[in-house]
C-alpha cells in the first residue's frame, strides 16, 4: 500500500494560500508565529544546503512547542543574528549549535500558549496540558487549539528556563518527516540564488585571471562593447591593500574585470571578446584577523605548477617541522624498533564544484544594501560589507535562499563583495554569476597534503611507537591530540607548512578529509603486519586509550568510537560467508563530534573496482530526521568514494589544468554502490553533527578495500590515477 | 523572431537562433525550474524535453527547437503528480535539489519507454546526470517505485 | 563467382547458338569452356591476393576494369591509417560503448549503441551532440547524423588489421549494404566528412580529407584489394 503524504502538503497550501484569509501571524517567539487558523509558522535559521535543516530545525521546536506536525509551515528566517542565533552552516553545527536554543524557544511558547489558556480558563496553568497544537483542561473539559490563543499568548513575556521533554516523550524529534521543500524541488519551483529574479536586474560575470599568480594589467573593451545586450565593462578594486580581512573574506584576485548585460548568454559571449593583458603578481603580505585570531600572512609570488609543489613537499618533508604533541620517548622507541614501517600519504586540491555555480544578487542605494543569494554564513560577511560599502550593518539586508551545495565553498563571501561592488559601480541591481569554469578555477580549495606515518613494532609485534608528520599547501591536516594518540606509550605529532598564492578553504571535514584516508589505511598495513584484524587491532588501542590513557587532551571518547566499530562490524558481517565474495575494507574516524565507521565491499567489474555495498555506523547522538540523515551518510559515502577515486585539481604554470567536468571527475550513477545501509547508534546524547563525519573514513575504507581487489596498496590521491597507471603530473 | 512552444504554450521571443535553449527558458522566458551546471552538456541538470527527447539544453541551440514541443521540470505534469514526483517524494529524494529537475527529466523518458526498467536500464538512462550530494541510491530506488506506481495507475484506467 | 560463370555461360550459349553451330558441337564447346574457365577461375583464385568474395563481381555487379592489386593496397593502407584514427575508430568500437578522445578511453556517461546506433533514453546520442560542433574545448562535436552503426550491422574498426578491415568494408553484408557505388558516396557522406571538423581540441585524422578521398576512391576504383 503507497501512500502519499504530499497530498496533505497540498492541503495546508491551498488553506494558506487560499483569497480571503486574514494573514494574521501572531508572533509568540523571534521562531513561531501561529494564525488564528492554527497553522504554526516556524522560521528556520540557518542556511539550507542539502543537510536538511529546513526540516530537522523546524522539527526540534515544534517537539517541545508539542506542535501536529501537520500544522507547521516552514519559512527560511531572515538573517538576524539577534533574534535567531548565530546563522552559520558549517563545521556539522547547526544542530549542535541550535539544539538548546530551539527546544527552549518551543519550551517557551508553548509555556506563553498555557498561560494564556489559563488566563482565558480562569484556572491554575499546572491543570493546563497540551497535545498536539492542542490545548486542554481536563478537570472542566475545556480545549482550544494553538490558534484561538496565539493573539493573547504572543503579548507575553517570554519566561525562562522553561520546562524541556525527556527524549523518552519524544513524538516529532527521532521520527522521520519529509523535506519540507521536496513538493517545491521536484516542480521545479525558484528556490535557488541562480533562480532569484529581481525587476531591472543585469547580469554580471567577471574575468579573471587565467592562472594564480597574475592579476590585471589592463584591458580593451572596445569589441566587448559592441557586443549585443552589453551594458559595461570596467575594473574594480575589491579591498584596500591595507585592508584587515575577516577569517573567511578570502579572496583569489582582488582587481576585477566585470562585464554587464541583459542576458547571461550575452555576456559569455562578449566575455570572450576582451582583450585583456595580465601580469604577475608580486609577493604581498595580507593582515587577516580570524575572529580575533591576528595573523600576518605572506602570499608568495609566482606561476605554480603540481609536479614542483610536490617536489617541494617531499623535500619539506624531510627537513625539521613542528613538534605538536609528544608522549613518552619515541625517538629510543624506534631506535630500539625490531620493525618500522613508514608510509607517505598524498592528497591533491580538491575543487568543491558545488551544483549551482557561485552567484549572488546584489542592489546597493547610497542608503542601502539588498543582496540575495546562497551563502552559509551571512553574520561572517556582513561586517566586511559594511567595511567595503560604508553603510551601517543594519542596512545591509542579507536574504537567504536555498544553496545548490555548499561544501564550505559557500562560507566565503568574497562574491557577495562583489556583486555588492558591481552594483554600486553601475547603480543598478545585478546578479553575479560564475561560470562553471569560473567556479572551478577560481580556488578555495582543500589544500594539497603529504603525511608520512612511522610505527615502531618491538620483537612481539606490539606496537611500541607512532609518529605522525604531516605537511600542507598551505596547511598541514594534522590533528595531534586524535586517535591513536592516547593509546600507544611513545608518539609524536609534527607537522610544517608550505606557503602558496593557490588560495584554500573548508572542504567539508577540513583536514580530516585527508587525515582521515592516511591515517586509517596505516593502519590497515600495521594490523597486517601484527596479524591482527583490522577492526580488532584497533578495538585493542582504544581499550588501552580507554583504560589507562596515555598523555592528556585525547580528543575521543574511546567507547564511542569503539561502538561505531563493533556496530559496523556486526551489521557488515564482518568475518562471514557472504563477505568473502566481496573485497573489503574498513575505516573509522571520529571528526565534528561525532563518531562513524564504514565497511566497504569492493568488486571487480568490467576489470575495475567498483564498491558495490557499503555498511555505516554513525553515533552522532540523538538523530532528530532519521530518514534525513540517512540520506546524508548516504551521500557522503558516495562522495567520499568519488573524491578519493577521482577528485583531484592540478596546475601548470598557475592554470588549472581542470576547469570543467569533463576534466575533473565526479563520480556518477552507476558507479555509486547499490546500497548504503546506516545504521545509528541509539543514544540519549544531544545531537553532535553528522554533515561531515561521515565523509572521512569513506576515503581509508576505499584504500582499504582496494588493497585486498588490487592487491597493491595506494598512497597517492585520487586513487584511479594508480588503478589506471596514469600521471597526476 | 523564433517561434516556441513550452509546456503547451505558445512563446515568440527575439533572440539569436544560436542562443541555447537554456538561457531563452531561463532569462527570456523566465522558467527557472531547469539549471545551470556546466553548459557543456556534463552535468544533466539541463535536461529538457524536446518532442520528447531528452536533449542537453544548454548546448542546444534555440534554432533547433523551433517548431518543436518542449517540456520542462515545470510541465512534466499539469497536476504535480507525475509518478516520478510522487516518488520522489514518497523516498525523500534531494539533499540539496539543484540536480533534480534534470534526473527527473531524463527519468521520465526511461520510463515513458521502458515501463519495466532494471538496475542496468536505469545506468544506462541516468549516468548522464550528476548528483554532487550522492543521491543516486534513492534516485534508482524511486525510479523502480515510479514504474511500479504507473504500472498501477495504467492498470487503474 | 558463380556469378560470373553463370553469366559467362550465358554468353557462351547465346554465343554457340548464334553462330549457327549445331547443338552437340555447341554443347562440346561449351562443356570445353567451362572446363577451362573453372581451371582458370581456380588458378585465379589460388593466386589471387583476394580471397572470398570478388568485389568486382558481388560488389559492383559488373566487370571490373583497370584492377591493381598493388596500387589498391597501397591506397587502402593510407586510408586505414585515417579509419583507425581516433576521429573515425571512436565511432567504430568493437564493444556496445563509443570511444572518446585521442587516447580512445571508453565514452563517459555509459553512452550505448542501443539498438538502432542512436543511444537509448536520455542518452541518445542527439541528447548531447547538436547538429553542428558546440562551440569550445570538450564540448560534445555534432553532426545532424550523429551516431554508432547499428547493433545489427556495428561496422566494428577497433582492433581490426588491414587486411581484416579491408575485407569487411568490402563485404556486402557487413559493410551496411554498400555496393560500389555506394562505398565511393560513402567518403562523401556529411559524417565521415565530421571526421575532419571535429571541434576544438582534438587532432584531426593523420590525412587531409582530400588526400583520403584520394586513398578511398583509389583503393576501390583499383579493385578494392585486402592487404596480405
Amino acid at each position: 500500500m503507497i501512500s502519499f503524504s504530499w497530498l496533505s502538503e497540498f492541503r495546508l497550501a491551498d488553506r494558506i494560500n487560499a483569497p480571503g484569509l486574514p494573514e494574521q501571524w501572531n508572533e509568540i517567539t523571534g521562531y513561531i508565529k501561529i494564525t488564528p487558523d492554527n497553522i504554526i509558522k516556524i522560521l528556520n535559521p540557518n542556511p539550507e544546503f542539502g543537510q536538511n535543516v529546513m526540516t530537522s530545525l523546524p522539527m526540534i521546536v515544534a517537539e517541545e512547542l508539542d506542535a501536529d506536525w501537520k500544522q507547521v509551515v516552514v519559512e527560511m528566517g531572515p538573517h538576524d543574528n539577534v533574534k535567531l542565533g548565530p546563522q552559520f552552516t558549517g563545521g556539522s553545527n547547526s544542530t549542535r549549535m541550535y539544539w538548546k536554543p530551539l527546544r527552549e524557544a518551543g519550551a517557551a511558547a508553548r509555556n506563553m500558549l498555557t498561560q494564556a489558556a489559563a488566563q482565558t480558563w480562569s484556572v491554575p496553568v499546572e491543570e493546563v496540558t497540551t497535545k498536539g497544537g492542542m490545548l486542554y483542561h481536563e478537570k472542566t473539559g475545556k480545549s482550544g487549539t494553538y490558534g484561538d490563543f496565539a493573539s493573547q499568548a504572543s503579548k507575553l513575556d517570554m519566561p525562562k528556563g522553561a520546562k524541556l521533554k525527556e527524549p523518552k516523550d519524544f513524538k516529532i524529534v527521532r521520527n522521520s518527516k519529509k523535506n519540507v521543500e521536496g513538493l517545491k524541488i521536484v516542480t521545479g519551483k525558484p528556490l535557488f540564488g541562480l533562480d532569484y529574479k529581481h525587476e531591472g536586474m543585469l547580469i554580471a560575470m567577471i574575468e579573471h585571471p587565467p592562472a594564480f599568480g597574475m592579476k590585471l594589467k589592463s584591458f580593451d573593451a572596445s569589441q566587448t562593447l559592441k557586443m549585443p545586450g552589453i551594458k559595461d565593462v570596467f575594473s574594480l578594486k575589491m579591498y584596500d591593500d591595507d585592508f584587515e580581512l575577516g577569517g573567511f573574506d578570502t579572496r583569489t584576485f582582488n582587481d576585477l574585470l566585470v562585464v554587464v548585460g541583459d542576458n547571461t548568454w550575452d555576456v559569455m559571449n562578449a566575455r570572450k571578446k576582451l582583450i585583456v593583458q595580465w601580469e604577475p603578481t608580486a609577493e604581498r603580505k595580507e593582515k587577516i584577523n580570524n575572529f580575533g585570531r591576528k595573523q600576518d600572512v605572506t602570499i608568495p609570488a609566482g606561476l605554480e605548477s603540481s609536479e614542483s609543489q610536490y617536489q617541494k613537499m617531499q623535500e619539506r618533508a624531510k627537513e625539521p617541522a613542528t613538534v605538536l604533541r609528544k608522549d613518552g620517548d619515541p625517538e629510543t622507541a624506534f631506535k630500539g624498533a625490531a620493525r618500522i614501517i613508514e608510509r607517505t600519504y598524498n592528497g591533491p586540491f580538491l575543487a568543491h564544484n558545488c551544483l549551482e555555480p557561485i552567484n549572488f544578487f546584489a542592489h546597493v542605494t547610497d542608503e542601502k544594501a539588498l543582496l540575495v543569494g546562497p551563502l552559509q554564513a551571512p553574520g561572517w560577511t556582513q561586517p566586511t560589507l559594511a567595511k567595503v560599502l560604508n553603510l551601517p550593518p543594519e542596512k545591509i539586508e542579507i536574504q537567504m535562499t536555498r544553496m545548490g551545495g555548499g561544501f564550505g565553498r559557500r562560507a566565503y563571501g568574497h562574491y557577495l563583495v562583489e556583486a555588492a561592488l558591481i552594483s554600486r559601480h553601475i547603480k543598478a541591481p545585478v546578479k553575479l554569476i560564475y561560470s562553471r569554469e569560473d567556479d572551478m578555477t577560481y580556488g578555495i580549495y582543500r589544500p594539497m597534503y603529504t603525511a608520512t606515518y612511522r610505527a615502531a613494532l618491538d620483537a612481539n609485534k606490539n606496537l611500541i611507537a607512532f609518529h605522525i608528520k604531516g605537511g600542507g599547501l598551505p596547511e598541514h591536516a594534522v590533528h595531534a591530540n586524535r586517535f591513536p594518540a592516547g593509546a600507544v606509550d611513545n608518539y609524536l605529532a609534527e607537522s610544517w607548512e608550505i606557503p602558496t598564492n593557490i588560495t584554500i578553504g573548508a572542504f567539508r571535514a577540513p583536514r580530516s578529509n585527508f587525515a582521515a584516508a592516511a591515517e586509517q589505511s596505516f593502519l590497515d598495513e600495521l594490523a597486517e603486519a601484527m596479524d591482527k584484524d583490522p577492526i580488532e587491532f584497533r578495538l585493542e588501542l582504544l581499550r588501552r586509550a580507554k583504560d589507562n590513557p596515555v598523555g592528556k587532551n585525547n580528543e575521543y571518547n574511546p567507547d564511542r568510537y569503539a561502538a561505531v566499530l563493533k556496530l559496523v562490524r556486526d551489521k557488515s558481517g564482518w568475518n562471514n560467508s557472504e563477505s568473502k565474495k566481496y573485497s573489503r575494507g574498513v575505516a573509522a574516524y571520529f571528526c565534528h563530534n561525532s563518531y562513524a565507521a564504514h565497511v566497504v565491499d569492493m568488486v571487480s567489474r568490467d576489470g575495475q573496482p567498483y564498491v558495490e555495498r557499503v555498511f555505516s555506523a554513525i553515533d552522532c547522538g540523538i538523530v532528530v530526521n532519521p530518514d534525513a540523515a540517512t540520506n546524508m551518510v548516504q551521500g557522503a559515502v558516495v562522495d567520499g568514494i568519488g573524491n578519493s577515486l577521482y577528485g583531484g585539481l592540478t596546475h601548470k604554470d598557475g592554470v588549472a589544468q581542470q576547469n570543467n567536468f569533463s576534466q575533473y571527475r565526479i563520480i556518477r550513477f552507476h558507479e555509486a554502490p547499490k546500497t548504503i545501509e546506516v545504521h545509528f547508534v541509539q543514544n540519549d546524547i544531544d545531537p553532535t553533527g553528522l554533515g561531515e563525519p561521515p565523509f572521512p573514513p569513506v576515503f581509508g575504507a576505499v584504500a582499504n578495500a582496494l588493497y585486498k581487489n588490487m592487491g597493491k596498496r595506494f598512497y597517492s590521491q585520487p586513487y584511479h590515477n594508480d588503478i589506471i597507471n596514469k600521471k597526476a603530473f | 523572431m523564433i517561434n516556441l512552444t513550452i509546456n503547451q504554450k505558445a512563446y515568440e521571443v527575439d533572440v539569436n537562433p544560436d542562443m541555447p535553449l537554456l538561457w531563452v527558458i531561463r532569462d527570456v522566458i523566465g522558467l527557472v525550474g531547469t539549471k545551470y551546471g556546466c553548459g557543456v552538456a556534463q552535468c544533466g541538470a539541463c535536461v529538457v524535453h524536446l518532442n520528447g527527447e531528452a536533449v542537453r539544453s544548454c548546448v542546444t541551440k534555440v534554432k533547433r527547437a523551433q517548431g518543436g514541443k518542449i517540456t520542462t521540470i515545470e510541465g512534466l505534469s499539469e497536476k504535480n503528480d507525475h509518478p516520478l514526483q510522487k516518488a520522489w517524494i514518497e523516498l525523500d529524494v534531494p539533499q540539496c535539489g539543484y540536480c533534480q529537475s534534470g534526473q527527473l527529466m531524463s527519468a521520465a523518458v526511461l520510463l515513458r519507454e521502458n515501463p519495466n526498467p532494471g538496475d542496468e536500464d536505469i545506468d544506462a538512462a541516468m549516468a548522464g546526470n550528476i548528483c554532487r550530494c550522492g543521491t543516486y541510491l534513492r534516485i534508482r530506488k524511486a525510479i523502480h517505485l515510479a514504474a511500479e506506481i504507473q504500472r498501477k495507475e495504467s492498470n487503474n484506467k | 563467382m558463380n556469378a560470373f560463370l553463370n553469366e559467362n555461360l550465358i554468353l557462351l550459349n547465346f554465343t554457340a547458338y548464334e553462330s549457327g553451330f549445331g547443338k552437340e558441337t555447341a554443347l562440346f564447346f561449351v562443356k570445353a569452356i567451362v572446363v577451362i574457365a573453372v581451371l582458370l577461375a581456380v588458378i585465379v583464385l589460388t593466386t589471387s591476393a583476394f580471397k572470398g568474395n570478388n568485389i568486382a563481381a558481388d560488389v559492383t555487379g559488373c566487370k571490373s576494369v583497370n584492377t591493381d592489386s598493388a596500387e589498391s593496397v597501397q591506397a587502402f593502407l593510407q586510408v586505414y591509417k585515417v579509419l583507425m584514427s581516433p576521429r573515425c575508430m571512436n565511432c567504430h568500437p568493437a564493444g556496445d560503448e563509443p570511444l572518446q578522445g585521442d587516447d580512445n578511453r571508453v565514452h563517459t556517461m555509459k553512452a550505448q549503441r542501443g539498438k538502432d546506433g542512436k543511444g537509448v533514453y536520455a542518452a541518445k546520442c542527439s541528447n548531447c551532440h547538436q547538429p553542428e560542433n558546440t562551440p569550445g574545448l570538450h564540448t560534445p562535436p555534432g553532426n545532424p547524423k550523429w551516431s554508432l552503426p547499428p547493433a545489427n550491422m556495428k561496422m566494428v574498426f577497433q582492433g581490426r588489421t588491414a587486411r581484416q578491415l579491408a575485407l569487411q568494408i568490402m563485404d556486402y553484408n557487413k559493410n551496411g549494404h554498400k555496393n560500389k557505388k555506394q562505398l565511393l558516396e560513402h567518403a562523401r557522406d556529411t559524417l565521415v566528412k565530421a571526421g575532419w571538423n571535429m571541434g576544438e581540441g582534438r587532432k584531426p585524422p593523420p590525412l587531409t580529407y582530400d588526400a583520403f578521398v584520394k586513398a578511398w576512391d583509389t583503393w576501390i576504383q583499383k579493385g578494392g584489394y585486402a592487404p596480405e
